[in-house]
């Protein structure tokens, strides 16, 4: 029988995997501004394949489940999604190695986990214009929700309207890694895409989260 | 968008089927990983040589790939760096006792893959050695970037490569004439038009009917600035000057020049400016010991072009010169 800690990873992973796909259109238009305008098309060819192997996937633990997921983006997503959502599932899932159960402080610790990866395969960090720009920010803003005994309803929230505010303010911020890196100040004006995922696949899980 | 096409999704692997079954006696189609390479590779007595890379810029690289040039090259979707997993599964395929070099063009996600790729095929005890290609000089301000990105320029690299691994070099001497040719190998690049992608189905940025972006990237990423369209003699001025500065090329030089068409430009148009191009190297007093026109590198149906020019010396002038069997011989 599955965890209740199995059912909220499938949960999450669905949701980003949902949100994925459905934006696939718009995460293209944002990226093809200052980028090459396959940001939506990876991403969404990427969790295609993870919901296509969904029911195979190892359940024994959040952690195992989540480091085959990430062995199915790392090796199936090109250009830089899939090394980086690959390393960022991959972290996420050893912070929680041999843990039966997943509460709040681990989600946490998951995500930070998760930004450490990012930023080791990137060469990047906050202010780079990239999705840490978003991630690092909801982040801490979850931790302070989770520290003062929010509803994990209530925290997701927290996150994602954090996330929601940094991905529109990566608008002022020149772009350091990526295609985008190369238009220089042009890149100023237009948000970072993979900031703006960030933002929309919080603000769905909170939608979905009231409605389970 | 007017394009010859089924499903966006079937793009690549529908050009790489035509492809394989163009060339039914030198070529092998791996779907998986869509994976071309050499029929007669992995060969023992010779480093293998593979590249990767988006799609999108046929003929690079898989169009490169023969006997002199390529073993091997495993593209990603249009515009996009492979998956770690074809990497790794084309080094394991075609992997050589004399080790295997993997050719990358430098960008953020090639680099990511590729370096992923390499750790886990040394895990496996295969000798893989990566050679990152940067001959752009549109791209200035490395403080802002990973630094410069590979472009046409990159057919050199794989043209010396690959004929020093065909006459049995080792994988060390193949590392240091790779990174001697990078080094003396300059390339920038001008688009009158975007490239239309057939999963975005418009054109990927927009440029103005009487606009020009000047260091254009092969993706469609813009490049150094935007300008008003010129006469041809301004833009060759423009492009080859930023070229000739940049090693810089003097005086006395012996160069490869290479004008390289972007996929929707005539060839007219093409030699039209590698003449102009021709001309102003002899007045600089830079001597042009062998000469490209056409398409190498290309960024869908851009129109535009760039200019490339490599330092000759010997050494190099010989790899460059040494036969090459492949499926288009534009060299």
């Amino acid at each position: 029988m599955k965890t209740r800690s199995i059912i909220d990873t499938e949960f999450v992973v669905r949701s980003i995997a949902e949100t994925a796909i459905e934006n696939e259109d718009a995460f293209c238009k944002l990226d093809s501004v200052v980028g090459d305008g396959d940001f939506g098309y990876s991403l969404a060819r990427g969790f295609e394949k993870v919901l296509d192997e969904w029911d195979v996937f190892d359940r024994t633990d959040s952690s195992i489940f989540l480091k085959s997921i990430a062995h199915t983006i790392t090796s199936r997503i090109g250009g830089t999604s899939g090394p980086l959502w690959g390393t960022a599932f991959l972290r996420a899932s050893t912070a929680v190695r041999g843990r039966d159960e997943v509460g709040g402080a681990d989600v946490v610790a998951m995500l930070r986990a998760a930004i450490e990866g990012i930023k080791d395969r990137g060469k990047s960090d906050v202010g780079d214009k990239t999705l840490l720009d978003a991630l690092v920010p909801a982040t801490d803003a979850l931790e302070v929700a989770v520290a003062q005994g929010s509803s994990f309803e209530k925290a997701l929230d927290e996150a994602a309207k954090a996330a929601r505010e940094a991905a529109d303010a990566t608008s002022s911020l020149q772009a350091r890694r990526g295609r985008a890196s190369y238009t220089g100040e042009r890149s100023i004006g237009s948000p970072d895409a993979g900031a703006v995922a960030v933002a929309v696949i919080l603000e769905r899980l909170t939608i979905q989260s009231r409605d389970r | 968008m007017k394009k010859f096409i089924n499903d966006p999704k079937n793009f690549v692997p529908e050009m790489l089927k035509g492809l394989a079954l163009a060339n039914p006696d030198t070529l092998k189609y791996v779907p998986e990983y869509n994976l071309i390479h050499r029929a007669d590779a992995p060969n023992a007595d010779k480093v293998t040589i593979i590249q990767g890379s988006g799609s999108g810029h046929e003929p690079a690289h898989v169009m490169t790939v023969g006997k002199g040039m390529l073993d091997a090259a495993c593209p990603g979707d249009i515009f996009a760096a492979p998956p770690v997993d074809y990497v790794y599964e084309t080094t394991k395929l075609l992997a050589s006792p004399k080790g295997v070099l993997l050719l990358v063009n430098n960008y953020t996600g090639d680099r990511m893959a590729f370096e992923m790729a390499q750790e886990m095929a040394r895990a496996d005890g295969i000798r893989v050695e990566m050679l990152f290609i940067d001959d752009d000089v549109a791209v200035e301000d490395s403080l802002y970037t990973i630094g410069r990105r590979g472009v046409a320029g990159n057919f050199f690299v794989m043209k010396a490569v690959g004929a020093a691994a065909e006459a049995g070099a080792d994988l060390d001497e193949i590392i240091r004439i790779g990174e001697k040719v990078n080094s003396v190998t300059r390339t920038m690049g001008v688009a009158l038009t975007a490239c239309t992608p057939p999963a975005k189905g418009s054109p990927l940025f927009d440029l103005g009917p009487d606009e020009i972006e000047i260091g254009i990237g092969i993706h469609g990423e813009p490049g150094r600035r935007r300008g008003k369209l010129v006469s041809a003699d301004e833009i060759v001025d423009d492009i080859l000057g930023a070229v000739i500065t940049d090693l810089p090329f003097t005086s006395g030089d012996r160069v490869a020049l290479m004008v390289n068409g972007l996929g929707g430009t005539p060839i007219s148009e093409l030699y039209l400016l590698y003449g102009l191009a021709h001309e102003k190297l002899v007045s600089a007093s830079i001597t042009v010991g062998r000469n490209y026109v056409g398409e190498y590198c290309t960024s869908l149906d851009m129109a535009g072009a760039s200019i490339t020019l490599v330092k000759l010396d010997e050494e190099i002038e010989s790899l460059l010169a040494a036969p090459a069997e492949i499926p288009i011989r534009v060299f």
